[in-house]
This record gives structure tokens, C-alpha cells and sequence, in this order.
């Protein structure tokens, strides 16, 4: 069971981190990107067929995630120029058309088969007793938090931080000011793009990789930014880290495999029956 | 009259007589279509019931469900099963009973829904859609293993029978959205989706009518699956995967499916897109990157096809019909303007015929004689360390109109909103005609009898202006009294869209709803906010008759004083939250400490 729980571990880190992308997206750009691991994959896929081309691995992971970041900035740019001042459900919307238009052309471009995706991080990492911990999950959760910790100081300690904060909270305000919101939306939308390419490129190898079971991790991460409120980083981290254990724990009990399915969904419904007991409405007033 | 009753006959027979049309058309496809052909089309008839669910859920009720064909394989689910345990009845009673299946799984899925909204929905559909996916193919349907092919109606063997008993269906579930969409519940999806806080004013639960809305295109989804079932005998999870439903939540955007024909062109280019991908020889996985594209161009434009299309045959028929009543110059003016920023609906008639000779002033509470109606006593509300209201008492007689006046930020929409139920946190007492209404929902204090305009647009531009009243009115006015109240405060006819009313004249048209709905006390904020001065002259007239004529007692928060003095004969000032001011009109007005904070302000302005 603790192997198990360990060997979710990884998934865990890629929840955290793709959760840590949600919660800033939302925060900043007032959007749940439902597409945010479809481009990753997308990112990681593109890498592998870069890598067929005699590219060396680390030179074809780096041109994927790139592109990962361009397609995410490109998405950006679309709800930033047409849906500037549309609500978050609107801005929600286009990122699932997105996801429906990443995964279409990922079966047309590389097929609806998993790829052989050659591991960046081979082998354990270390042992402890019976538990073996491999490198990915070492990573993975050190990504995690490295994300967490650094976008948190980015947010409160730097000058760009300050007018991102000022463009999520008072858009129109800000722009008067002089804030350059609909460049700063892009670079957000790249950004977490890079960011979410990158762990999905480090974790395909170790996971079900083919483009539909990637892309649904969204699903998982989604359910711990929930946790977090797509607000808070650190519960945002602890619930995608403790959300990948819980699945490799129950991965253990063959008996089990269905409840896993419903594990994610499960955490949604109760968490959020849970913050929203009390009567809110739909608007202040 | 009698031609107007035979009108009303006709227009409610139009819809069977369509429905009948289209399975006649249905049939006769049937037989000339080839056989190929006939098979798509029972697929496409579908996914059209499917995205008249979706037009249900997404289109009017404007909530986020991407777990549609989840819903569907419910259905297809419970009919195969009812085929393997041989249940009696054959697939046309199982139909209804995999529709209902889908709908309580609908309404489970939908409970977390009861406060959430938007993207958290959106998320536990996906959660749940995804999940499904996978369980599915773990658990297969039944019949699978064992191959018993679900069984089609004895009256429909055959592929081109079956899709003559698709149309069928298909009608009849279009003709159950039509009359839904017409009802209460219809009016509370446009209604719950523009505004909330609006459905729970009108009495309405915001709760119940997502449920509604959700079980609703659940059912329809389930009748989807199980007729799906019935045409390929043994079902397969492949059927129903997540990334279908997703894009069948795009297709539904893109085409409008909230409409019903744009739902059959839905479920048309479902097929159709694929299909010709084929004949061209490229991969059909082309067909969801268009959708997913297409879907991106409808959500940033803010169009669909659906409305595109309305909107055009719209123009065209105002310009037909301008061109004709060109001569009659007067007339033209009348017809309603186009939803330009600005352009205003002229009222009906420009004088009411229903003004009675003699305009009486209503009642004062203090020198009247009659019981308080409403009695507030010590109400204080505080948003975090703001003291929004503090220890204010406010006694109402019954018949009065009472005017709420204040500088902006003195408390008086906190003063609406506490008294309406929206501010459940507050201090204090508040009782109507001496019930006590603490702890009482919006949606409860709206049954006693308390109902509220909105200084915020809370008109759903979905809705027609009769639909809209009649809403408003909870079952309380009869047609004659609709029309009769609209006339009274000069509103555009009933069948006018509100969405082609300007933001002025829609505040009128609040205020004849709420009326409509026969309250015992009617909270009015700045009700003529958007008026011009004549329209604001005039509607001080109206206001001023509704005591006396519908027994209705007013509050009124205005900052026109030539409007306060007319109408109303007692007056409350409140300033940074507590009532600095209250009793006499005359009184109020001449009163130094109200002059600065009020008067003062007016004065530099």
C-alpha cells in the first residue's frame, strides 16, 4: 500500500502542478482552463515526433514545450481579444472547445495509440525500506512546490506581480492605470502553458499516455485546485499531492479500480457541497 | 373576440400540426431514402434529442454540462437491461423508463449544482462524465457478453421502420421542450440564467428550477441512449465517450440547440460533417477539431447559428413590413425598434385609458389609523468591519407610499436587500402585518407577499414581455389583467422580445410585473433610473394610483425630488446607515440636518 502510494506520488506532483497553473489562471485570467493538460500532452507529443526526427531528447522536449507555450499563448490571446470583459464561465467555455480541438488533432497527428515516450528521468531515485522512490516523483514533487513557492513571491514580492494582481482583481482599473493587461494575460496563458508542458513531458513516459487519458488528468488536478478554492497555491499542492497518493494506494486493490475512477469526482462533489453550504449569490447585488 | 379565440386556437395547434408534418415527412424518407442513409439518420435523430437536452441545460438554463452522453449511456444502460431481464412493455415503454433513469442520475449530479454555478459545475460534469467513461468500459452493458440484441418494437422491424419510430420519437420529445419551454419552468431557465437573485424575487426556488432544468436534459439524453440502443441492438461504452460529450456541448453552443429546430440541424451536421470528411477521404477526426474551432468562433462572437438566423428573418420581416406601412407613417413609428443602444420601444399608447378622473393621493401612515405593515425594529447589517445599516426602525402603514432617500452609500439597496431576504446575516427584527420574516429565504418572503424591482437590469432579454409577467406573477394575474396593467404603465404589447426593449422602459415593464403579482408591499429601487423627464412625470402618476387601486403599500428609493414630493407622503432618510430623518413629507424635507446630508450634496452637484 505505501508502494503504492509512493508510485502515486508522481501523478501527485503532476496534479499539484498542473493545479498550481489552474488556480493561477483563475486567479489572474479569470479562467478554469479545461484544455491546460491537453496542451502539455499535445507539448509532449509534438516532442516525440521532434525526437524521430534525430533531434537529441533534451533538445526535442525543449522545442515541444515551447510550442506548448505558444499554443497556450495563443489561446490566451484569443479570449483576451474577444472576451476581455466576458465573465469566467464565457472565458471557461472557449478553453473546453479548446479541448475538444487539442485532442482531435492530436489523434490526427500522432494517432490514437500511446507512444513510446523515451523516459527523461530513468530509474529510482532512492529506497527506503521495502518503498522504492523513483526520480520522477522526486522531481515532480520538488517541481510542485519550486512552482508554488516561486509564483507565490513572484505575486507578492515583484513589480509584475503587483499589476498582475491588480489586473485579476480590478481589469478596467488596471488597464486605466497603464497596466498592460491584455500582454500580461498572454504572458500568464504561456507561462502556465510552459509550466504544464514541461511536467506532462516529465510524467508521459511513467503514465497511460495516450492523448485522452492525458488530457483528462484534468479532472484530478482540477478537483485539488478546487480544494485549494482556485485560489490558494498551497492547498492547491497538498490536495494534487495527496489526491496521487490516494489513487496509487487504491491502484493496489484490483477490486477497487472502479472506486478509483470516482475517487476525483467524489473529492469535487463532497468538497464542494462542503464550501458552499452556506447560501451565496450569483451576484453582490 | 371569437376571431381572436380562433387565432389562439390555431397558434396552439401550430406545434402538434408540425409535429405531425415531420413525421409524415419522416415516413416518407423512410421509404425513399437509401438504406445507408435511413441508418444515419436514425443516429442523427439521436444526438438531436441529446442537444435538445443540451439546448435545455446550456441554451436557456445557461449552466455548464459537459457530461451529456454520461446521461445518455444511463438510459442506453437501463433499456438494455430491461431487454435482458425480458421486462414487459417492449422499447417504447422502456424508453421513457431509461429517460427517467437518467434523470434522477441527472438530479444526483445536479444536487452539488443547487449553489454552484458556472465553471464549478463544469467541473464535476467533466468529473463525472470521465468517470463514467471509464467505469463503462470496466462493466460493459448488459447483453454484451451474452448477445442479446435489444429488441425493437414489433409495429417498427427493420432500419427503416425503426427510424420512422426515431422520427416518432423524436417529435414527441420536441413537443415536450416546446411546452416546457413555454411554461413556468421554460420562463424560470432564461430567468435563473440572466439572474438569481432575480428568480428567488419572483418567489421562484433558484434550486428547483436548475434541478428541473438538469433532470430535464438528463431525461432527454437518456431517451437518446436508449433509442440508440434499440438501433444497434448491443450497446458498446465507445458510444458514449467523454470527448464526444464535450463536443456535443460545442455543437450545441455553435448551433443554438436551445431552439428546437437548430437542435435537429445539430444532430444534422453530427453526421453529416463526419460524413463527408469520409467521401473526401480525410480522417473523421477532423470533424471535432472544426467543432472545437467553430465552437471558439461562437463563444468569442457571442452568436449562434440559431440566433443568426432568427436575427436575419427578423430584419428582413420588419423591413417587409416597413415598407408596407410606409404610407400609414404613424403606424410605422409604432412598430418596435431595432436593439440598437438607445433606440427606445414607444409606449403603446401614449395616454391610459385606464386612469380613473380622479388621482387621489394614497394614505399617510401617520395620519391614518390602520396597523403598521411592515414593522422593522433595530436592523443593523455589517460587511466585514462596515456597518452598512445600523439599529434602524421603519414602520410602514398599510396603503402608503414611502419614499427612501439618502446620498449613494447612505444604505438604502441594503435596506431592499435585508428587507427582501438577501441578507439572512442581518440584526434585528422584521415583520409583515405582524409574522415575523427572519430566516425567511427571498424566495419565501416573495410568497408573503414582499417583492422587489432591481436598480440592476434583472430582465432576462430571453424572455417575451408576456412570459416575463406572467412569471413575475406567480399564476396571481389572468391574462386581461396583464394586458391591463402593461397598458397601465404604458409597456410595449406582451408578445414584444424584451431584448428589443430599451433598459428604461424594462424597469417599467419590472414594475407592471411585480404588480401583476398582487404583493402586499413593493420595495421599488430607482424604478425610474433610464426615464425621461416626461416619462418620469408620468410614471409618478401611475405610481401614485397603487395603493388605491391594487391595495399595494410602496417603498420607493428615488433621488428625484420633484418624483419624492409627488408620490410619496411619508419620507425616511437614512445617511451612513442610520435614519437621520423620518415622518411628513414636509416635515422630512425641511428638516436642517437632512438638507446637508441630502440637499447639500444636490446643491453642488
Amino acid at each position: 500500500m505505501l508502494q503504492g502510494a509512493s508510485a502515486g506520488l508522481a501523478a501527485g506532483g503532476l496534479y499539484a502542478v498542473i493545479a498550481v497553473c489552474l488556480t493561477l489562471m483563475a486567479r489572474l485570467v479569470r479562467v478554469v482552463n479545461f484544455s491546460q493538460v491537453a496542451i502539455g500532452m499535445f507539448a509532449a507529443y509534438l516532442a516525440v515526433i521532434f525526437a524521430e526526427q534525430h533531434l537529441p531528447q533534451w533538445a526535442a522536449t525543449a522545442a515541444g514545450v515551447c510550442v506548448g507555450a505558444v499554443v497556450s499563448g495563443l489561446i490566451g490571446w484569443i479570449i483576451a481579444q474577444w472576451l476581455p470583459e466576458a465573465g469566467i464561465g464565457a472565458r471557461s467555455a472557449v478553453s473546453v472547445a479548446s479541448l475538444l480541438l487539442l485532442v482531435s488533432l492530436s489523434f490526427i497527428l500522432f494517432g490514437s495509440k500511446p507512444k513510446t515516450f523515451k523516459s527523461l528521468l530513468p530509474g529510482p531515485a532512492f529506497s527506503m525500506g521495502n518503498v522504492v522512490v523513483t526520480q520522477v516523483t522526486v522531481v515532480m514533487v520538488a517541481l510542485a512546490l519550486a512552482v508554488a513557492v516561486g509564483c507565490h513571491v513572484l505575486l507578492t514580492k515583484s513589480k509584475i506581480g503587483t499589476k498582475l494582481r491588480a489586473l485579476s482583481e480590478r481589469p478596467t482599473t488596471a488597464e486605466l492605470l497603464g497596466v498592460p493587461a491584455k500582454g500580461l494575460s498572454i504572458a500568464v496563458w504561456a507561462g502556465t502553458g510552459l509550466i504544464s508542458a514541461a511536467a506532462v513531458s516529465i510524467v508521459a513516459p511513467t503514465q497511460t499516455n495516450d492523448p485522452i487519458s492525458l488530457s483528462f488528468i484534468i479532472v484530478p488536478a482540477s478537483a485539488a485546485a478546487l480544494l485549494g478554492g482556485f485560489r490558494r497555491l498551497d492547498l492547491a499542492v497538498v490536495g494534487g499531492l495527496a489526491l496521487g497518493m490516494l489513487q496509487g494506494a487504491l491502484a493496489q486493490f484490483e477490486q477497487m479500480s472502479v472506486l478509483r475512477y470516482w475517487v476525483p469526482f467524489l473529492i469535487i462533489v463532497v468538497f464542494l457541497l462542503w464550501a458552499e453550504r452556506k447560501e451565496v449569490w450569483d451576484v453582490a447585488r | 373576440m371569437l376571431r381572436a379565440n380562433s387565432l389562439l386556437a390555431r397558434e396552439r395547434m401550430k406545434p402538434l400540426a408540425i409535429a405531425v408534418a415531420c413525421v409524415l415527412v419522416g415516413w416518407l424518407l423512410s421509404a425513399v431514402l437509401p438504406a445507408y442513409f435511413v441508418f444515419l439518420g436514425t443516429t442523427a435523430i439521436v444526438a438531436m434529442i441529446s442537444l435538445l437536452g443540451l439546448g435545455i441545460v446550456t441554451g436557456s438554463a445557461g449552466m455548464m454540462a459537459l457530461c451529456q452522453l454520461s446521461f445518455a449511456a444511463v438510459g442506453a444502460w437501463a433499456v438494455s437491461w430491461l431487454n435482458s431481464v425480458d421486462a414487459p412493455g417492449g422499447l417504447v415503454v422502456w424508453l421513457p423508463l431509461g429517460g427517467l433513469a437518467a434523470a434522477a442520475a441527472g438530479v444526483v449530479v445536479g444536487l452539488p449544482a443547487l449553489r454552484l454555478r458556472g465553471v464549478n459545475l463544469a467541473v464535476v460534469t467533466l468529473g463525472f462524465a470521465a468517470a463514467a467513461d471509464l467505469t463503462l468500459g470496466k462493466i460493459q452493458f448488459p447483453g454484451t457478453q451474452t448477445g442479446i440484441q435489444v429488441a425493437r418494437p414489433d409495429l417498427f422491424p427493420g432500419d427503416r421502420r425503426y427510424f420512422l419510430f426515431a422520427v416518432i420519437v423524436l417529435a414527441l420529445c420536441s413537443l415536450l421542450v416546446h411546452y416546457l419551454q413555454a411554461s413556468r419552468w421554460g420562463s424560470g431557465w432564461k430567468f435563473v440564467a440572466f439572474s438569481e437573485r432575480g428568480t428567488a424575487s419572483a418567489g421562484t426556488s433558484v434550486t428547483v428550477t436548475k434541478l428541473t432544468a438538469f433532470g430535464a436534459g438528463a431525461f432527454l439524453a437518456g431517451v437518446g441512449g436508449g433509442l440508440l440502443s434499440g438501433q444497434v441492438g448491443l450497446v458498446y461504452p465507445s458510444s458514449f465517450t467523454t470527448i464526444q460529450s464535450l463536443a456535443l456541448y460545442v455543437l450545441a453552443i455553435v448551433s443554438g440547440s436551445y431552439l428546437i429546430d437548430m437542435a435537429v440541424l445539430g444532430g444534422i451536421l453530427w453526421v453529416l460533417v463526419p460524413e463527408l470528411l469520409k467521401r473526401f477521404g480525410i480522417s473523421q477526426d477532423w470533424g471535432f477539431v472544426i467543432f472545437g474551432a467553430l465552437g471558439i468562433q461562437s463563444l468569442t462572437t457571442g452568436s449562434n447559428l440559431g440566433a443568426d438566423l432568427r436575427a436575419m428573418w427578423w430584419r428582413r420581416t420588419q423591413r417587409r413590413r416597413k415598407s408596407a406601412e410606409a404610407p400609414a407613417a404613424a403606424d410605422a413609428a409604432r412598430a418596435p425598434a431595432v436593439p440598437d443602444a438607445g433606440t427606445k420601444v414607444p409606449a403603446a399608447t401614449s395616454q391610459t385609458s385606464a386612469v380613473p378622473a380622479a388621482v387621489r393621493r394614497p394614505t399617510s401612515s401617520a395620519v391614518s389609523g390602520a396597523g403598521a405593515l411592515l414593522s422593522v425594529r433595530g436592523l443593523s447589517v455589517t460587511f466585514g468591519h462596515v456597518t452598512a445599516l445600523s439599529e434602524v426602525d421603519l414602520d410602514l402603514t398599510e396603503g402608503s407610499v414611502t419614499g427612501l432617500m439618502g446620498p449613494n452609500g447612505a444604505g438604502k439597496s441594503t435596506m431592499v436587500d435585508a428587507l427582501a431576504g438577501f441578507l439572512p446575516q442581518h440584526q434585528g427584527t422584521i415583520q409583515l402585518a405582524g409574522q415575523s420574516l427572519n430566516g425567511l429565504s427571498p424566495m419565501d418572503r416573495a410568497r408573503l407577499g414582499i417583492r422587489r424591482t432591481f436598480q440592476q437590469d434583472r430582465v432576462p432579454p430571453t424572455l417575451s414581455v408576456g412570459a416575463y409577467v406572467r412569471f413575475i406573477a406567480r399564476g396571481q394575474a389572468s391574462d386581461e389583467r396583464v394586458e391591463e396593467l402593461l397598458r397601465f404603465f404604458n409597456c410595449p404589447p406582451p408578445s414584444t422580445q424584451l431584448a428589443r426593449v430599451d433598459v428604461g422602459t424594462r424597469r417599467l415593464i419590472e414594475v407592471a410585473a411585480n404588480m401583476a403579482a398582487s404583493p402586499r408591499l413593493l420595495l421599488l429601487d430607482e424604478p425610474a433610473a433610464g426615464l425621461s423627464h416626461e416619462e418620469h412625470v408620468s410614471f409618478a402618476e401611475q405610481l401614485v394610483q397603487l395603493p388605491d387601486r391594487f391595495g399595494t403599500t410602496l417603498l420607493l428609493i428615488e433621488h428625484d425630488l420633484d418624483m419624492v414630493r409627488s408620490v410619496c407622503n411619508d419620507l425616511v432618510v437614512l445617511n451612513f446607515g442610520e435614519v437621520i430623518a423620518s415622518g411628513q413629507r414636509d416635515d422630512v424635507l425641511a428638516n436642517p440636518q437632512v438638507m446637508t446630508a441630502y440637499m447639500g450634496e444636490l446643491e453642488v452637484s
